[in-house]
């Protein structure tokens, strides 16, 4: 279908310009929005992942059509009623206590959000409370930790023991990144999951929620 | 991703004004009092006739001031280096910069990191690697064929190159005849004579013994070549210390009266023939007298005396971008990078031996050849310089973007992110856990399996068959 090939390359080369006007046409056309979003946006991001890990285009590219992509969410996900939306799954994501660093943690948010997962974002300098508190009000898939430094990667632990201590550890999957974070380490503290980068953490986002 | 040859250099200037007409004042000094000693007759009568002072009884000859200058009048200011293919081709001239391979090596360090002889098949992988590697301008060719009996070799290395690669092609000779059958070839597939004149794919290098000195060989191939109005380079080599003065400076007059010595030359024989003003200054490891390429006062020396060039408007094959460590290592790497980014900076013109040498130019690497590559890249990368405009300066991207923002997704961003940047091939620039992942690989031995990938699968435009047939029949001696 033209309009649906269209729609997927808007996507494919970042047209953010153009990509609302296209949903719409799409819509007024009779296409359907749970459609649109499944055989065009989702498979046009899947397509975006393969030429990165290629090496043909680069993340500023792949930043664009995510962020095209999310144009076109913005307008479909009104018109889909709450329970049909299918999602990859749930990601919380946040930078730990003490630390501001978040260009890494951004990165990693665009990625999922791209691969069709739904990603709550609770920025940077997060406190294990509010970790937790999130975990259980929206029982995300996926709880992402990021720290740049070496002196806030131990909140990734004390973050992990609080899961535990509120009786939610098994109840989400945890995974952690950043600079200064080992693969050691995430086993140390008894993390699911060590992503060396934002493409590593789609992977390994994918895989967890297969299971 | 390459970087094309040909931008323009020239942001370092080791030497000023004033210092560039000292060193020439106290070289017009040196080859009209000392003079040179030419030891060929011929070239004798040419240039006593010309208005040198010649004594017969020592070979030696004194160059006048006027000679000098009127020679470096008559030497073109600029040189078409031809490719066989048009996107090859080089035009040398002020402070346009081209980097590509030397010779002549006897030795090959091979992919299975066996260092043993060349031979005549190493002549052509060496071509074919180069063809494909994007910062390697020019093929000087590499290496000697071991195997084949001396009359035999001009074509054969000539030849094997023309099949492997459309890129220039210049070469030391051996022997007069081997220059006429190369000249020859080359014309048959240029289309003629005055073709391969016109677009001259081939040139040629004759040396001259420094210190101050023509011997009798290489002269007369000098003579054959200039006549022949095929471009030449005439590279005397002087080692500061041993061969050539110990202060840097010394070693320049010298290199620039044996340079000058090599057009005055050339241009009596044939004025307006294309010659190259040659460099190879370089020094000994003075504590021991071992012979050195890898020195940085080879960089500083061929940048200065690419400036004493420019200063006569002569086009310049100078030398830098090679190694006195026996396997592409840590060494090579800065030995390499240092010499390369100094003579380039400096704006030199056809900087040879910058690629695949190692071991002070007695050997060649293949994945030598492709860290090279690399390393070229970042030099031509940093001779392109910095492009100051309005829309770089980005005022008004970053007055949007504001402090805690970020740049990465910005059109400005897509718009410059594949031209400000150099992409490297060799360089590992991921986290330590992904290389690790991957096998943690050093830089040699990622360079190897880019080598070996280029020569299982990359082609070069091939000389047409039906000119192949016809030098078959006419030059049994090459091996097609």
């Amino acid at each position: 279908m033209a309009l649906l090939s269209e729609l997927k390359e808007m996507v494919i080369y970042g047209n953010m310009a153009g990509i609302e006007e296209k949903t719409k046409e799409c819509l007024k056309q009779g296409l359907q929005p749970s459609q649109l979003i499944s055989e065009a946006l989702i498979p046009a991001m899947d397509t975006v992942g393969e030429k990165y890990k290629n090496g043909e285009i680069f993340v500023p590219e792949m930043l664009v059509a995510a962020k095209s992509m999310q144009l076109s969410m913005g307008i479909l996900k009104p018109l889909i009623a709450a329970g049909d939306l299918k999602t990859a799954g749930t990601v919380l994501i946040g930078t730990v206590q003490g630390d501001l660093h978040d260009i890494g943690k951004n990165l990693v948010a665009m990625m999922l959000e791209g691969a069709g997962f739904q990603v709550v974002d609770l920025g940077t300098d997060v406190a294990p409370e509010v970790f937790v508190d999130k975990v259980r009000e929206i029982n995300p898939d996926i709880l992402g930790m990021s720290a740049l430094l070496t002196t806030t990667v131990p909140q990734m632990g004390v973050v992990v023991e609080a899961l535990k201590k509120a009786g939610l550890r098994e109840n989400v999957k945890v995974v952690v990144g950043g600079a200064a974070v080992t693969p050691e380490y995430a086993i140390q503290i008894g993390a699911d999951g060590y992503c060396p980068d934002a493409t590593g953490a789609v992977d390994w986002a994918r895989q967890v929620v297969q299971k | 991703m390459g970087i094309t040859g040909g931008i323009t250099g020239g942001s370092y200037r080791p030497l000023d004004r004033d210092q560039i007409e000292q060193i020439h004042a106290a070289t017009l000094h040196v080859l009209e009092n000392t003079g040179v000693e030419m030891n060929n007759p011929e070239a004798l009568d040419i240039l006593e006739s010309a208005g040198a002072r010649v004594d017969r009884e020592t070979n030696r000859v004194y160059l006048p001031k006027q000679l000098v200058e009127k020679s470096i009048g008559s030497a073109p200011s600029e040189v078409l280096l031809a490719g066989r293919e048009e996107k090859n081709d080089l035009l040398l001239s002020g402070r346009r910069v081209h980097l590509g391979t030397g010779g002549t090596a006897l030795n090959v360090l091979d992919l299975d990191n066996v260092r043993r002889p060349s031979t005549l098949d190493d002549c052509r992988n060496t071509a074919r690697l180069v063809d494909a590697l994007d910062n390697i301008h020019f093929f000087v060719l590499p290496v000697y064929p071991n195997e084949l009996p001396k009359e035999e070799v001009d074509v054969n290395r000539f030849y094997s190159a023309i099949q492997n690669t459309t890129k220039h092609i210049m070469g030391g000779v051996y022997t007069v005849e081997g220059i006429r059958r190369v000249i020859r070839i080359a014309e048959k597939i240029a289309g003629g004579p005055e073709k391969l004149r016109k677009r001259p794919f081939i040139s040629m290098i004759t040396c001259i013994m420094s210190p101050l000195k023509f011997d009798a060989t290489y002269t007369e191939l000098m003579l054959e070549v200039a006549r022949q109005g095929i471009p030449l380079a005439t590279p005397p080599c002087p080692l500061a210390g041993a061969t050539g003065p110990v202060t840097l400076a010394g070693t320049l007059v010298q290199q620039n009266a044996e340079a000058l010595a090599g057009i005055v030359l050339t241009q009596q024989v044939n004025p307006g023939t294309p010659v190259l003003y040659s460099a190879v200054p370089t020094t000994v490891d003075i504590r021991s007298m071992d012979f050195l390429f890898g020195c940085v006062e080879l960089g500083l020396m061929n940048a200065a005396i690419s400036q004493v060039a420019q200063y006569y408007n002569l086009p310049i094959y100078s030398t830098s971008g090679v190694s006195d460590s026996k396997v592409p290592d840590v060494q090579s790497g800065y030995e390499k990078a240092t010499t390369a980014m100094l003579c380039a900076l400096a704006g030199s013109n056809y900087v040879h031996d910058c690629a695949g040498l190692i071991e002070r130019g007695m050997t060649v690497s293949y994945a030598q050849y492709v860290i090279d590559n690399e390393i070229n890249g970042m030099v031509m990368r940093a001779v392109r310089g910095i492009e100051i405009n309005t829309d770089t300066l980005a005022v008004e991207i970053i007055n949007r973007v504001g402090p805690g923002g970020n740049y990465m997704a910005e059109d400005h961003t897509l718009k410059y992110m594949r031209s400000e940047f150099f992409f490297p091939q060799v360089a590992d620039r991921q986290s330590y856990h992904r290389w690790k992942e991957q096998g943690a690989r050093d830089g040699w031995q990622r360079a190897t399996e880019l080598a070996k990938k280029i020569l299982a699968t990359h082609k070069p435009v091939p000389v047409p068959e039906e000119i192949e047939r016809e030098l078959a029949v006419e030059f049994p001696e090459l091996r097609i």
